[in-house]
């Protein structure tokens, strides 16, 4: 956008109409490969949201909640969060985290975790103020913290090689310490964590979460901990919760999401957990813009969250039977690209995978000076030629690292097993064409 | 190591911002032994194809996860059909159209793309409250404009509360960025005239403003009166944000979706924050309305189509509750439009010096009539800025948009009161 320098004598309209805070936040890679993958793709392995439906159990909850006498949920609720969910959810976290939760004051229920996130730099970031963000990292963040006016600082995880003979794991993927204590200064307002991390899958350990945790307690800042993956951990990893850790639970603010616990990702219902000092500038910022959540998907999603408090830690729970059934396919994708030469990155969580399609290169000739990630083309090469749709990893890195890793793609795996197949089919014969003479 | 409390302040965007009539006045109201006359929420049933369709629709696997941020495939589709028919105009639907999480959410998307630090915004008093704390919040200056009673006449209407014209020009200058137009007027209850909108519209484009034109309650209109869209007026189109909501059209409230509707130029930006605050709208309560709208668009010729059929059983609703009112010996402002009733209050000469609160009367007035009559209703002051409010300090406001049992309870207690200050 050109600005002119006119004097106030010119029209007004001369300017931009739109507000400063728009600059640079326009662009969104969402837009462009979700229609690529709406126009070309035969399985779409792209955007991360399951192709098999929620579990009977929360379908029936939100079909219970029509049929309710009381049509009263077609109304408002409460604005910060429908009782029956926020108590729920105080009791389900409390237990989580040791610690007593108050349903009004700890919690607050946000339209999916996207906007809690929106409402954590508005409520906290402003001009002047850094937010470290971990690459790769999911693509929001940066523009959220620029809307916000406030100054992305970017960390990247960076590769070790894994030991001979294995595939890489996400746990290779690893912050330099060293590096993560320079990105802290007295501007620095608040980290952004990713655990289990999109799009890598990574889950960060204990011994990383207390560096982390050490350094935002010493420069005095702000976890925002997006852990809407917390329940899709493999290999009988465990998920931490920073703010359990010593001197974060009054810094952190923990983000949630029903679509990706319950495989509901149309309901955004999301949710934040942490200290009332905390909470209560988020609640400023929802009531002064959107005020209110969809009654009917929070009254579904507490039945839901209800069932899972009586079957904790049971085999009949929704958050054992999930990353089990995850894990599968995890394990289906992984055998797939590997046994064609991508070379995938196991997830140690989430539901997504990226891999390396070095050896792929050949399909997608370089071009010289072009703008565009390679990666990015190579995506939309491969959608339109293969029907196979995925999203390259340039997407969640800043402007200036796109092109640091410029080999890779992420998959999610949170398919129906048919996809699964669809896609192993698809990369067997691209395979085949590749060897052909 | 010694846990340190997290020294750093909520930013300067919100300061101030946190306080809000809703938060303070639907806790107080929860108590269900309360006639609740006060939050802008139906106790009447949504129709009942509104409640069928969400039942299918959430039956159906891929309508449960994520649908196109912008707005639903066929609810915008169906909003540019119903709305194409309004405005006598093209609307494109993935250009022109947003869907929002509510109206507010549409205000906000529209206050955070179009406004910022230098701008100033023109409202009209008394106003939704939120208008103010969103201009605030984008970094705004509110320029308040009230709407003055100028009959003489016996009888009360909304339409008897207008705006001064000369006094409205003088609100325009070159810092002007937009004005927010609300009609049907939440809680006055007005309708704009075309006249009356003609006044806004030389001025928008005289000053080359924007308008954000809040048109929630746009079919419940009453006999004589007629919704006109500011947005259809010569030269009004290309500086329009119009927004809507299912929530005031289908008795709704708490599906939470709205839209905005107006030229790609300005939706565009409009999306732009949309993309970067929540992403998308729920899916199933999209596809829903969709299919509701698509019932009603097919009957828009026919008098049992629901935008007309709720409209006339709101205004026996109105005519009820006035006369329940004036029965009590008030003199409420009969609305042309909308859900709302204000009445001035003073006449029943409740004394609440005793009340040391330093809030408005209003507000003690509707604290004092919950927990001794057990009624609510919403304080007028609470819809004015600074300098107004003393103005409107002695009304406040009743929600009709109530089943009749809600509206008999009432009435029991409007008749009492009357028995016991004779």
């Amino acid at each position: 956008q050109t600005h002119f320098l006119f004097l106030s004598l010119q029209a007004k309209m001369s300017r931009p109409v739109q507000a400063q805070r728009l600059e640079g936040v326009d662009k969104n890679i969402w837009v462009e490969f979700v229609k690529l993958a709406a126009t070309y793709s035969k399985v779409n392995l792209g955007q991360g949201f399951p192709d098999f439906p929620p579990p009977d159990f929360l379908k029936e909850a939100f079909v219970r909640a029509l049929r309710e006498e009381n049509h009263m949920l077609h109304q408002y609720t409460r604005g910060f969060g429908h009782p029956p969910l926020v108590k729920i959810l105080a009791q389900y976290f409390g237990k989580l985290l040791g610690r007593h939760l108050d349903p009004m004051t700890n919690v607050m229920v946000t339209v999916g975790a996207y906007q809690a996130l929106s409402c954590c730099f508005q409520a906290f970031v402003e001009e002047g103020n850094e937010v470290i963000i971990i690459e790769p990292f999911f693509d929001c963040y940066e523009p959220m913290v620029k809307m916000a006016g406030g100054t992305p600082v970017f960390v990247p995880l960076r590769p070790k090689a894994p030991k001979d003979g294995k595939l890489m794991s996400s746990a290779d993927w690893q912050l330099d310490l060293a590096e993560l204590a320079s990105k802290f200064s007295k501007r620095t307002k608040a980290i952004v964590l990713n655990s289990p991390n999109n799009p890598l899958g990574k889950v960060f350990s204990r011994g990383e979460l207390e560096l982390i945790a050490d350094l935002c307690v010493k420069h005095d800042v702000l976890c925002i901990s997006d852990e809407v993956y917390e329940w899709l951990v493999y290999d009988g990893k465990e998920h931490i919760r920073i703010a359990s850790l010593e001197g974060m639970w009054d810094r952190t603010v923990i983000i949630g999401s029903a679509g990706k616990t319950f495989s509901a990702t149309g309901w955004k219902v999301g949710w934040t957990v942490g200290p009332n000092q905390l909470l209560q500038h988020l609640r400023t910022v929802h009531q002064n813009s959107v005020y209110h959540c969809a009654t009917v998907a929070q009254e579904a999603v507490a039945q839901g969250f209800q069932r899972e408090l009586e079957l904790y830690g049971k085999p009949d729970s929704y958050f054992v039977q999930l990353p089990k059934m995850l894990q599968q396919k995890r394990d289906w994708l992984v055998q797939s690209l590997d046994a064609v030469g991508m070379k995938p990155i196991v997830p140690e969580g989430t539901y997504f995978l990226v891999a390396d399609i070095s050896e792929f290169k050949s399909d997608v000739p370089d071009v010289p000076n072009s703008d565009e990630p390679y990666d990015s083309r190579f995506a939309k090469w491969m959608v339109k030629n293969k029907g196979l749709a995925a999203i390259p990893l340039s997407a969640f890195y800043c402007e200036s690292h796109k092109n640091n890793y410029s080999h890779f793609i992420r998959f999610c795996f949170a398919k129906e097993e048919a996809t699964l197949k669809a896609a192993n089919d698809i990369l067997q014969k691209w395979k085949r064409e590749k060897n052909s003479p | 190591s010694q846990t340190m409390t997290f020294r750093h302040k909520n930013t300067r965007r919100i300061e101030g911002l946190d306080s809000n009539v809703w938060v303070e006045f639907t806790k107080v109201a929860a108590d269900p032994s309360i006639v609740n006359l006060g939050q802008g929420l139906p106790d009447i049933s949504p129709p009942s194809y509104v409640k069928e369709e969400l039942a299918k629709a959430a039956a159906v696997d891929r309508l449960n996860q994520y649908t196109r941020g912008f707005g639903h495939p066929s609810l915008v589709k169906a909003l540019s059909q119903v709305y194409e028919r309004v405005c006598g105009r093209k609307i494109d639907p993935l250009t022109d159209i947003l869907v929002t999480v509510g109206a507010y959410g549409s205000l906000f998307s529209t206050v955070q793309a179009l406004i910022e630090e230098g701008d100033e915004v023109i409202i009209i008093e008394p106003f939704y409250d939120c208008y103010e704390p969103m201009v605030k919040m984008a970094g705004a200056k509110p320029v308040f404009i009230p709407l003055r009673y100028k009959n003489d006449g016996s009888s009360v209407s909304s339409a008897d509360w207008v705006l001064d014209p000369a006094e409205l020009a003088n609100k325009f200058n070159s810092k002007t960025k937009a004005i927010i137009l609300n009609t049907p007027h939440n809680p006055m209850g007005k309708v704009f005239t075309r006249e009356e909108l003609q006044v806004i519209a030389d001025l928008c484009i005289k000053h080359d403003t924007l308008c954000i034109s809040d048109e929630v309650y746009e079919w419940m209109v009453y006999k004589g009166r007629k919704h006109i869209k500011i947005a259809t007026l010569p030269g009004m189109w290309e500086r329009t944000i119009t927004i809507g909501s299912a929530g005031k059209t289908y008795s709704v409230t708490g599906w939470k979706l709205g839209w905005s509707i107006g030229p790609q130029n300005l939706i565009k930006h409009l999306q732009v924050v949309h993309q970067n605050t929540l992403y998308t709208c729920p899916t199933p309560l999209q596809e829903a309305l969709a299919q509701a709208f698509w019932i009603d668009y097919k009957r828009m010729d026919d008098p049992e189509c629901y935008f007309y059929s709720l409209s006339r059983e709101l205004e026996s609703k109105r005519d009820r509750m006035a006369q329940l009112l004036q029965e009590a010996g008030l003199k409420p402002v009969i609305p042309d439009g909308g859900y709302f009733m204000i009445v001035d209050v003073s006449t029943l000469n409740v004394d609440l010096s005793d009340i040391d609160e330093k809030q408005p009367y209003d507000y003690k007035f509707v604290k004092w009539m919950i927990t001794s009559k057990k009624l609510s209703a919403i304080p007028l002051s609470a819809f004015c800025g600074p300098e107004t409010k003393r103005q409107f300090e002695k009304y406040i406001r009743f929600c009709f948009i109530k089943k009749d049992s809600t509206l008999d309870a009432a009435e029991v207690i409007l008749k009492n009161w009357n028995k016991q200050t004779a």
